[in-house]
């Protein structure tokens, strides 16, 4: 049935069958430097679909077995959201690296507890954000590294989705949130990216069709080059109209400006700087640099995966690496915990 | 069995854009979803499509899509990619057949469910052992109530369902798929791909898998050209089966025009421009039509 032929790279496997661990474990197959070795679901009728699409890799029922039997190098956990910790947990105890979706956990503590243990085992442990591998989105957040845009004086950010029927995993009371934890979240890690982590927050949300939030509108107060900034921050799952998400990054700063969507990157520059020229300059996304090798959800799930791979096999570590989605976990429990009161402001960091 | 040859069409006109599959910036998105919100409107832009040239639709069967057909009142060669599902739940839904599946079970008619359970039945052993061929077939029963009763020219499987099958090498499911599509619709059975280049390979090494013919990206940006434009170019040069070209201005990076050129110039059978991609339907596609093209390929049917 699967005709690619095996070859070397780190051995990788995936746990947890659905959507998200589908799409992992067929686009490893065309990451460089990856070999997709096990694959891992407790339901029956989930290893008989992946055998059926063609993931002729062993398939078991427990990960544990899975980690003896295969000895994967590195886990990519995909299991629902309450499991994670506990799979996570058995693959880091193991020694391997660990690639887990986000939210890692359905608490904040539990996230801690998780990336307290990769440290102290020594294992890395990487959080699914593919919004941070996104060349337009990477080459913003590396823009703003240069300070070509000098102090900044206004930031904002957004994202909008209509799929407010769809995710009937995020509509479980179980699930740590709605849509920033299971969306946006992408979204605050590029901003952590950019400014570093909020200080305090502020949001207020509206929870429309289930138990958790439908959209949240919140303010992001961050540092940025000695000054104080607050970033702009809204993100709803049920606004009519969007085909397909869209996420807005728009900055304001003494020497210029950028707005970043999924379309462009466009800058305004009143001197050449950061690598672009004065005035202004509109990059079309698909004109940006797309490196990846096989597309399936888009280049950046495959430019994620081979990043991590590349951290797992002893490369540089990716921005998605665990201390900074903790970060990002932070500031979410800490726009929730704002949005519960009313919107009051609430500090970032241990509560 | 001797198939009958059925001609691979040179051009169509696109209306992937409307499930959100064509890339273009956001507000002429929105602006297309806009001026053809009402299947008036877009029956008319059909129409004048088919009068500049345009062999035949390109679309989901949406119900929006059906509307304008039947406002056209003739029968209209209809290429039309399945699953019908916008790509913002196809992305909901994941990569593959089974999400799908599993939601079209919950919200169709007894009727419907019966003619899947029957599908089932009569691929018991496939099905019941993951086989993503069988499970479409089974998808299709559903899906198949879509289709206009005359003027199916050929079902499209959509990229999200093909690229789980490619990225896993699953030849088995290209063949078994093909050729169901050719018994159970009577129609050419295309794959839709974001990856043109790594299939036109598979399809190489697999001598053609049954497939009758591609739909992928053609364009000077490389969009929809995995892994590379140099290698999905390599591959166009001498295809294993014809290929028709989208995202011609690869996401508004080129003009229609040289995108057109491009395609044609690197070996591209057919194309099929987007109405997202088109200012003037009718002049730009009469000014494609008027081009010469070499020889017909032909997809068994």
């Amino acid at each position: 049935m699967n005709d690619t032929s095996p070859s070397d790279g780190l051995r990788v496997g995936v746990v947890g069958l659905g959507r998200l661990g589908i799409a992992h474990a067929a686009r490893l197959g065309h990451v460089p430097g990856a070999r997709l070795v096990a694959i891992a679901d407790v339901h029956g009728g989930a290893r008989a679909s992946a055998r059926g699409m063609g993931l002729a890799v062993p398939a078991f029922r427990d990960v544990r077995r899975m980690l003896a039997r295969a000895e994967p190098e590195a886990v990519v956990v995909c299991v629902p959201e309450a499991q994670r910790p506990a799979v996570a947990r058995a693959a880091i105890e193991a020694g391997r690296a660990v690639l887990i979706e986000h939210p890692m956990a359905p608490t904040l503590d539990q996230a801690r507890q998780l990336v307290r243990q990769a440290a102290e085992r020594g294992a890395r442990l990487a959080v699914a954000h593919p919004l941070a591998f996104d060349p337009v989105f990477a080459q913003a957040a590396a823009f703003v590294a240069t300070g070509a845009l000098g102090r900044l004086t206004n930031a904002s950010a957004s994202m909008f989705l209509s799929r407010v029927f769809a995710p009937r995993a995020a509509r479980h009371a179980r699930a740590s949130g709605g849509v920033v934890a299971q969306v946006a979240s992408d979204l605050l890690l590029v901003l952590e990216r950019m400014f570093g982590r909020p200080q305090q927050v502020r949001a207020t949300w509206t929870r429309l069709y289930g138990p958790h939030e439908d959209e949240l509108h919140g303010t992001l107060h961050v540092e940025h080059r000695g000054a104080p900034l607050a970033v702009g921050f809204d993100a709803s799952w049920s606004a009519p109209g969007y085909l397909r998400a869209a996420t807005v990054i728009e900055l304001h700063g003494e020497r210029g400006s950028l707005l970043a969507s999924d379309d462009a990157l466009e800058f305004e520059l009143k001197d050449a700087a950061g690598g672009m020229p004065s005035g202004y300059t509109r990059v079309r996304a698909p004109g940006l640099p797309h490196v990846a090798t096989f597309d399936l959800g888009g280049d950046a799930p495959w430019l994620e995966d081979a990043a991590f791979v590349a951290w797992a096999a002893g490369g540089a570590e990716p921005p998605h690496a665990a201390d900074a989605a903790l970060d990002v976990e932070r500031v979410v429990d800490a726009l929730y915990r704002s949005a519960r009161n009313g919107g009051a402001a609430v500090a970032v960091g241990e509560p | 069995m001797r198939r009958a040859a059925r001609e691979v069409p040179r051009l169509l006109v696109s209306a992937r854009s409307l499930s959100g599959v064509t890339r273009a910036p956001r507000e002429r998105m929105l602006e297309i979803t806009a001026r053809f919100h009402e299947p008036e409107s877009l029956a008319v832009a059909l129409s004048k499509a088919l009068d500049a040239g345009a062999a035949g639709i390109l679309a989901n069967p949406s119900r929006l899509m059906r509307a304008a057909l039947s406002e056209l009142g003739r029968v209209v060669p209809m290429h039309a990619v399945l699953p019908d599902i916008p790509q913002v739940d196809l992305a909901d839904l994941g990569p593959g057949v089974d999400g799908l599946l599993e939601r079209r079970r919950k919200r169709v008619g007894s009727g419907v469910r019966w003619r899947m359970r029957l599908s089932r039945l009569r691929r018991l052993p496939g099905y019941a052992a993951g086989d993503m061929a069988a499970r479409l077939a089974v998808l299709m029963e559903v899906e198949a109530r879509a289709l206009p009763r005359r003027g199916t020219a050929s079902v499209v499987i959509a990229s999200a369902i093909t690229d789980l099958a490619l990225a896993t090498g699953n030849r088995g499911f290209f063949e078994r798929a093909a050729r169901y599509m050719r018994r159970r619709f009577h129609a050419a059975a295309g794959f839709e791909t974001a990856n043109l280049g790594v299939m036109l390979a598979r399809l190489r090494e697999w001598e053609g898998a049954g497939v009758d013919f591609v739909v992928g990206g053609v364009n000077p940006g490389g969009l929809g050209m995995k892994p590379d434009l140099a290698t999905t170019l390599r591959e166009l040069g001498s295809p294993p089966v014809p290929v028709i070209a989208t995202e011609l201005t690869a996401g508004g990076l080129c003009t229609l025009e040289e995108g057109v050129a491009f395609a044609r110039q690197h070996g591209a059978h057919g194309l099929a421009p987007d109405l997202a991609e088109m200012d003037d339907v009718a002049r730009e596609l009469r000014a494609m039509g008027a081009v010469a093209v070499p020889q017909p390929a032909t997809a068994g049917v």
